[in-house]
């Protein structure tokens, strides 16, 4: 299983990309509103505490002057009390000091002090030592003169005191009095109750440094706000103090001094208080974002689940098509995208599964038949050979093709050859049973695979089975024609250990069979000993055309009107030095087959033409008869070539020499058989139908091919005498040839009998043991001298024969 | 009361004489130029100065003023402060020339002052702040007071050398007393500069709206 399938998806799948993007995205947009919140609700906070701050101050400002005017009035009231003058008026200091003490506690004065019209201290409530000294604040009384009142921050000593001076009425102006009221925490207390805001009170002092005079502040924030205020010094009007961590939202406000003295009041909000509000939006704000967020996760998890599941359920489904696995489509989990890409996906699985099949139908199974082909034959028997290995048990292997198919191919046309082969097919598979495999290996070639553990008579039965089968004529397009196969048979283990070396024994069992022509052959180790030897063979014969091994037989052909023999028919022997005389059944199929033959053809033609150019010149007027096989003619010019070039080099006139070409041969290729004939006949060269009645060859076509004799094959001449109808057939033979304008040579003559019915029927001429055998140049040219006396007997005995 | 009779008789003679006898002209004017009325004018004779023996004046109280705002009398004399308000007033002095007190009345004075010092004394209300009003009591009794034209004249003064000298209630510095010799039917005149600002009169609510 894929780690992405199932689980929480990896960080590079595309789930956890799209819930990184979304988060990555909402925790962008989320902190750039938090952020603008914030700092807006912070501006705002700030805002908000500044205006306080401001109306603080102009609440402060009024205050302080409702405060001074409050003292004022009580000031001028005080100084008109009629006893307090009375008491002024009197000059005893020691009454003026009771009575400024006494009524200075009336209105709550520290200090006061009564002060002559010339600005001279009277009287001090403190202590005397100022009396006859200018007072402290001469422009105060000044202003008192001119008001009737006046006031004024000051310091007094190192405390900070509201000073108020007013005149004594008398109701001129006798004297002015001074009342000092002290701004202490009580003072900033009250302050503070109106304005709601912390009000502290500093004085600047000559080193720069600020005193603290009075505070709504906790003693332990007073150090801090005078150290960070010195800091930050007085001449802003703003400014944000932080006290034990917590930020004050501060206002400075100057107040008029006298003495040039700095005095400044502090009025202060906490920042917190202001942002409190907010706080309660950010925490919501927060949560807000944090419900979001898992909300967000939650559901990109689930949309990329719904995603990610369909496509990791189509690669899954993609794997097991890679692996070959065809059975199981993919769902399609929705009607999204990826439902139609799941459905599309299906249809390309039923695309890719049904080409797969035809494909494999193409590779395993054979076109023309629908039968299993070689590959898959292959496949099939190699899984018999090892499952028979593992059981121990038997496997049987038929392998057969049909006897001179080639023969139908090329007289009736591929089309019939092909429908022959389906119709083969067809017969052997409905013969047998479903367990057997028939399979078509190419060509005629068939073969059939017995089930693991068939017995060895079981093997011999389906054999019997294929050729009863085939017994009945094939009838394609009205024609009928008769075929028979020829099967080899191999079995496991005691024929081949593997596939194919139990092909190669089946294949040549068939060989022996076809040769035997005994319908069926069981492998026999001997049969490759002698295959093997025929291999041997054939390369051997390579080397006796050049070294001189072969040798050439001619047989005499008489002719039976006047017993003369007018030719020979030249026929290949092979001298073996080691194993002597080999017949030529046993080198020819096989030169044939390896095309070797032409090489043969090409030294037996100019031997034979040499031979008779000879016998020619000698005046012995024999014409010589060559076989040419099917294959030479196939290479028509070049065979023509040659012999025209042999005739020349061996001065024998064309009339001379006569080319024996066998009916099988004619009909394997009968569009260049004619040309080449033609040819031929062009050249003034003889040509003679070989083994005619063998082939199958209908006398029309005989009729097309420029030939100049017909030569009977020597089974109808042998069987004349068993049977008449052999005998018939060759009566009609030879008077066909006669109709057709051809020479009629009768072949293996052996009895007298024979040769008196060929007579008898009008044929031209005979050959055979009656006459003669196969015999040297030299041999023959003996016999030759031989017959000329036995020719008057012969003819006589003819004679008497004919005559009887 | 003999001798305060004496007194008056031979003031009369004396002023008898005085017809023939010579009199001071003096015009006030304050530092811009104006005419200054309101001024004390007093001239004392170089023989020394002299007491009033049974001299008597009245100063009123008047829609809650002092009537007269200035009043110059000879030391010696006995004042009393007739209340024609129908309010009470308390008048006081808290001048070292003659402190005293007249608590709440109404109509006649309960009590008179004889005025026995020199110098000047300031009067007050003690319930009406803005009330003032002032004595000037001089040693002499060649007084007299300038008027809205800031003149004034002194009549039947014998002949003789005399210092004359002024006062003012606004004056911001006391002004230099001037010596001259009459004979017996000149007329010397004379003037002051009196630094002064204009009086300022203080708040005094209307009665009407307060009922005082």
């Amino acid at each position: 299983m894929p780690a992405g399938a199932h689980g929480f998806p990896r960080l590079s799948s595309l789930g956890s990309r799209l819930v990184i993007f979304f988060v990555a995205l909402l925790l962008l947009v989320n902190g750039i509103g938090a952020f603008l919140v914030l700092e807006a609700n912070s501006q705002i906070a700030r805002q908000t505490i500044d205006q306080e701050l401001e109306r603080g101050e102009r609440v402060f400002r009024q205050l302080l002057a409702q405060n001074q005017a409050r003292l004022e009035q009580g000031a001028a009231i005080l100084s008109a009390d009629f006893a307090f003058r009375q008491a002024i008026a009197t000059n005893n200091t020691g009454t003026i000091l009771s009575v400024l003490r006494n009524h200075g506690a009336r209105v709550g004065a520290t200090v006061m002090t009564l002060i002559a019209l010339d600005k001279t201290v009277v009287a001090d409530t403190r202590d005397d030592s100022r009396i006859g000294k200018p007072f402290a604040f001469p422009a105060l009384v000044d202003a008192g003169i001119a008001d009737g009142k006046a006031s004024s921050i000051v310091l007094i000593g190192d405390r900070l005191h509201q000073l108020v001076v007013v005149p004594v009425l008398a109701p001129d102006p006798i004297a002015y009095v001074g009342l000092a009221f002290e701004v202490d925490d009580a003072a900033a207390k009250e302050l503070n109750q109106t304005t709601g805001l912390e009000v502290s009170f500093l004085s600047g002092m000559a080193d720069g440094g600020w005193r603290l005079h009075a505070s709504t502040l906790d003693a332990s924030l007073r150090q801090e706000l005078v150290a960070s205020f010195a800091s930050r010094a007085g001449d802003k009007t703003q400014a944000e103090v932080q006290l034990e961590g917590e930020a004050y939202e501060t206002r400075i406000v100057q107040l008029a001094t006298q003495q040039g003295a700095r005095v400044a009041a502090l009025l202060q909000k906490p920042l917190s208080v202001g942002l409190a509000p907010f706080r309660r939006i950010r925490n919501a704000y927060f949560w807000l974002a944090l419900a979001g967020l898992t909300l967000l996760v939650a559901g990109s998890l689930v949309i990329a689940r719904s995603i990610t599941r369909p496509v990791a359920q189509l690669a899954e489904a993609a794997r097991r098509v890679q692996d070959g696995d065809y059975s199981r489509h993919a769902e399609p989990a929705n009607r999204d995208e990826i439902g139609e890409l799941a459905v599309s996906f299906n249809h390309m699985l039923d695309g890719i599964q049904s080409r797969e099949r035809e494909i494999l139908r193409l590779a395993y199974e054979d076109g023309l038949t629908a039968l299993p082909n070689r590959a898959m034959f292959n496949q099939q028997l190699e899984q018999a050979v090892r499952t028979a290995r593992r059981e121990a048990q038997p496997v049987g292997v038929l392998l057969f093709d049909m006897d001179r198919f080639k023969a139908i191919n090329d007289t009736l046309g591929h089309p019939v050859g092909d429908q022959a082969l389906r119709e083969v097919g067809l017969r052997v598979r409905t013969a047998l049973r479903d367990s057997d495999i028939v399979a078509r290996l190419g060509g005629d070639e068939f073969a059939v695979l017995l089930p693991t553990g068939s017995s060895e008579h079981s093997v011999q039965v389906v054999a019997e089975k294929i050729q009863a089968a085939l017994e009945a004529p094939l009838v394609i397009d009205g024609q009928s024609m008769d075929i028979a196969a020829s099967i080899g048979i191999a079995r496991f283990p005691e024929h081949g250990e593997d596939a194919a070396s139990l092909l190669r024994a089946a294949d040549v069992a068939m060989y022996v069979a076809k040769r035997d022509k005994s319908g069926f052959a069981v492998y026999d180790p001997a049969h490759d000993e002698r295959r093997q030897e025929f291999l041997t063979l054939l390369g051997e014969l390579r080397h006796a055309v050049e070294a001189g091994e072969l040798v050439l037989y001619y047989q005499p052909k008489v002719s039976l009107a006047d017993n003369r023999m007018s030719s020979v028919e030249a026929l290949v022997r092979w001298r073996h030095p080691q194993r002597g005389f080999v017949p030529p059944s046993e080198f020819i199929p096989f030169a044939e087959q390896t095309g070797y033959i032409s090489a043969i053809t090409r030294w037996v033609i100019r031997t034979a033409v040499a031979q008779a150019g000879e016998w020619h010149r000698a005046g012995l007027g024999i014409r010589m008869a060559v076989n040419v096989s099917a294959r030479d003619l196939r290479s028509e010019d070049s065979l023509v070539q040659y012999v025209w070039a042999a005739l020349l080099e061996a001065e024998l006139p064309p009339g001379m020499l006569c080319l024996e070409i066998t009916e099988s041969g004619l009909m394997d290729d009968p569009k260049s058989a004619q040309s080449t004939l033609r040819k031929l006949r062009d050249l003034g060269i003889a040509t003679s139908i070989d083994d005619y009645g063998t082939g199958y060859s209908s006398l029309a076509y005989i009729k097309q091919l420029a030939v100049n004799e017909l030569k009977i094959d020597r089974t109808f001449v042998a069987g004349m005498e068993a049977d008449r109808r052999n005998a018939a057939i060759v009566r009609s033979t030879i008077e066909l040839g006669h109709n057709l304008g051809l020479t009629v040579v009768a072949e293996g003559v052996e009895t007298d009998h024979e040769l008196e019915q060929l007579r008898g029927f009008g044929c031209d001429m005979a050959q055979g043991y009656l006459y003669a055998r196969p015999m040297a140049a030299d041999a023959l040219e003996g016999w030759l001298g031989a017959a000329r006396d036995r020719a008057a007997l012969r003819s006589s005995v003819g004679g008497a024969l004919r005559g009887g | 009361m003999t001798m305060s009779r004496l007194a008056l008789a031979l003031g009369l003679a004396l002023a008898a004489n005085a017809t023939r006898a010579a009199s001071i002209e003096v015009q006030v004017r304050d530092a811009a130029g104006n005419p200054l009325g309101d001024s004390a004018i007093y001239a004392v004779p170089a023989s020394g100065g002299t007491e009033a023996r049974n001299g008597r004046a009245a100063i009123e109280q008047v829609d809650r003023e002092f009537v007269p705002y200035v009043t110059v009398i000879q030391v010696g004399t006995t004042v009393t402060f007739p209340n024609r308000d129908p309010i009470l007033h308390h008048v006081y002095s808290f001048s070292p020339a003659k402190p005293f007190e007249i608590k709440l009345y109404t109509g006649k004075s309960p009590s008179e002052v004889v005025f026995d010092k020199s110098g000047v004394v300031t009067l007050g209300c003690n319930i009406h702040d803005w009330m003032v009003g002032y004595v000037v009591i001089v040693p002499t009794p060649h007084f007299g007071k300038t008027d809205a034209t800031g003149n004034v004249r002194l009549r039947d003064l014998p002949a003789g050398a005399y210092e004359v000298r002024a006062w003012h209630p606004q004056q911001r510095a006391a002004a230099q007393a001037q010596s001259l010799v009459l004979d017996a039917t000149g007329t010397a005149r004379t003037s002051f500069e009196i630094d002064s600002p204009a009086r300022k009169p203080r708040f005094k609510p209307p009665l009407d709206r307060l009922k005082y």
